[in-house]
């Protein structure tokens, strides 16, 4: 397979000099920043942030947590500076797909917000503490959330509360609590609230009984009343150093230490379950394909995926990840995207009770795919552009997009060309039970809905290498290469 | 008596704010919120009190597990 052009971030090697290219979402720390060259994706450590980083290394928490797997390993390299002020550059293992909180299940988050806690805490017994809590710093690698910023510690101060709390409580409590009480789908507020969800707006979102469960009505509830009552109030005391507040022993290490182990009793109990929806059910029911047409359909998958040997897969529409896991047993990291958080929550369950490592299961709408978002519309990257992957698989997905999306066939042809280099599609008739279930509601208006009008549609862009019949249904399945 | 009370809570918040001026500088980059920043001062004893009966709780259970 060809290497992924674009932002290379499987890359291995590179050059060490040459033009740098700062990360778009990183500028807000003057302690460093991200940058790459060549392909390659370093960590300038400031001059600024040189205590806090030296101190990471000889308190023996940069060995601890990288031993039990909890922060992203870097090596420290001699190349070029990408700005004034060094004190170190660093190669960090490269996470192999950037993911973001909005794409991610309940369990997920979860997960990430106790990583957070169980770091800060390790950090505390170093001597440390985090001095940021955002969720877009911890990353899935090989199956289990990672913090990738390795400048995100600073020296413990006796007596100051955490400066993260806030963040702590917008990205991680408030959206857990949202979904645990109110509707998983308020985890999209994410997507627009890049800084978390502002306690005020959880807290009114939240029910009322919310306010009699101890760790929701004390930060959530309490807290979102004193942001407001300090609103105003605190500007003047903070314009003087609340910022930096400690106050001799004012906020002891045993209550920091109370108010993160509160954190993580709360965390732990925002539950949710996947609903029994029909997405999860699909295969259990069997509704489009008998026992032995799906075991054909998952033999000629493997035989395409077989062909391609990619390094890199998306699996779009992928339900629980049945077929992300052939992927994955043909040696590809696999991206499994599905709108339904139900079936992305069961998968993640499955990546974390079999120790998987090669599968990230996201939530995605692919009619509406992540955008580019936050400062100048570059802090994350869309969908599109974390691409393109070595291959996609496309299965049970076009009536779904063509169909209940209204998006014309060439469309999605174009759009399947710029995710990646290969593409295994499935081609679903109307004819099909399933497309036959969408169309039962509403008119017929898709006359271009046809096997013809899809080859040609994707003879635009690509060179049809198979055409295989799936066994016991009137699907079809392509295998197709872009040109 | 709701007078007693509104200057007990000035008196209170005056001494957090007066506290927030008397710290060392650190390497902070974002805004913890000076609202979060009180609240958590407010709640402090009542975290350090959790974390002991946690601890405590934690022993007992413990104690009890050995003896079985």
């Amino acid at each position: 397979m060809p290497p992924p052009p674009g932002d290379g971030r499987a890359a291995a090697g590179g050059t060490a000099s040459g033009p740098a290219a700062r990360v778009g979402g990183s500028f807000r720390d003057p302690a460093g920043f991200v940058f790459t060259r060549g392909g390659v994706l370093y960590r300038q450590v400031n001059a600024r942030g040189a205590a806090d980083y030296d101190l990471l290394h000889s308190s023996g928490l940069y060995d601890t947590l990288v031993g039990d797997g909890l922060l992203v390993a870097v090596e420290e390299v001699d190349v070029e500076p990408a700005a004034a002020d060094p004190h170190r550059i660093l190669r960090p293992e490269r996470v192999p797909f950037i993911s973001y909180p909005y794409e991610w299940c309940p369990g997920q988050l979860r997960d990430a917000a106790l990583l957070t806690l169980r770091v800060q805490t390790l950090a505390m017994d170093a001597g440390m503490s985090l001095r940021d809590a955002s969720a877009f710093n911890v990353q899935f690698l090989r199956g289990r959330p990672v913090l990738i910023d390795t400048l995100s510690f600073e020296a413990l101060v006796e007596g100051r509360p955490w400066v993260a709390y806030r963040q702590f409580c917008q990205h991680f409590l408030a959206p857990l609590a949202l979904a645990s009480a109110v509707d998983v789908r308020l985890l999209g507020l994410l997507r627009t609230h890049l800084d978390g969800i502002p306690l005020d707006l959880a807290a009114a979102l939240l029910p009322a009984r919310t306010k009699l469960t101890p760790g929701l009505a004390l930060h959530l509830h309490s807290h979102a009343r004193s942001q407001q009552r300090h609103a105003d109030a605190g500007r003047e005391a903070a314009g003087r150093g609340a910022a930096d507040l400690a106050g001799s022993g004012r906020f002891s290490t045993k209550a920091f230490r109370g108010l993160v182990e509160s954190l993580r009793t709360a965390v732990t109990k925002q539950t949710w379950e996947p609903s029994p929806s029909a997405w999860r059910d699909y295969y259990a029911a069997k509704q489009s394909y008998t026992d032995a047409a799906l075991a054909a359909k998952e033999e000629l998958v493997g035989k395409l995926l077989a062909d391609l040997s990619p390094r890199t897969v998306w699996d779009l529409g992928a339900n629980t990840g049945r077929f992300s896991r052939l992927a994955a047993a043909a040696g590809a990291t696999v991206v499994s995207l599905e709108l339904d958080p139900s079936a992305v929550e069961v998968s993640w369950q499955q990546v974390r009770e079999r120790s998987e490592t090669s599968v990230l299961p996201l939530v995605a709408d692919l009619a509406n795919p992540s955008p580019a978002l936050g400062w100048a519309c570059a802090e994350r990257d869309s969908l599109t552009a974390r691409g393109p992957a070595d291959a996609v698989l496309a299965l049970a997905l076009v009536h779904h997009l063509a169909i209940a999306g209204n998006v014309p066939l060439p469309d999605v042809a174009r759009w399947f060309s710029q995710l990646c280099h290969a593409l295994v599609v499935e081609w679903v008739p109307k004819d099909d039970p399933m497309v036959g279930r969408l169309l039962a509601s509403r008119e017929d208006i898709f006359d271009d809905y046809t096997a013809a009008a899809f080859e040609a549609a994707l003879c635009e862009h690509f060179d049809i290498e198979r055409r295989e019949p799936v066994p016991g249904s009137s699907r079809v399945l392509y295998l197709l290469r872009r040109r | 008596m709701r007078k007693v009370g509104s200057y007990v809570t000035w008196v209170v918040w005056l001494t957090v704010c007066l506290s927030l001026l008397v710290v060392p500088a650190a390497n902070a980059y974002i805004d913890p919120g000076s609202g979060s920043l009180i609240f958590q001062v407010v709640v402090g004893a009542a975290m350090a009190a959790s974390l002991g009966v946690r601890v405590f709780w934690k022993r007992i259970i413990g104690f009890f597990r050995r003896n079985h």
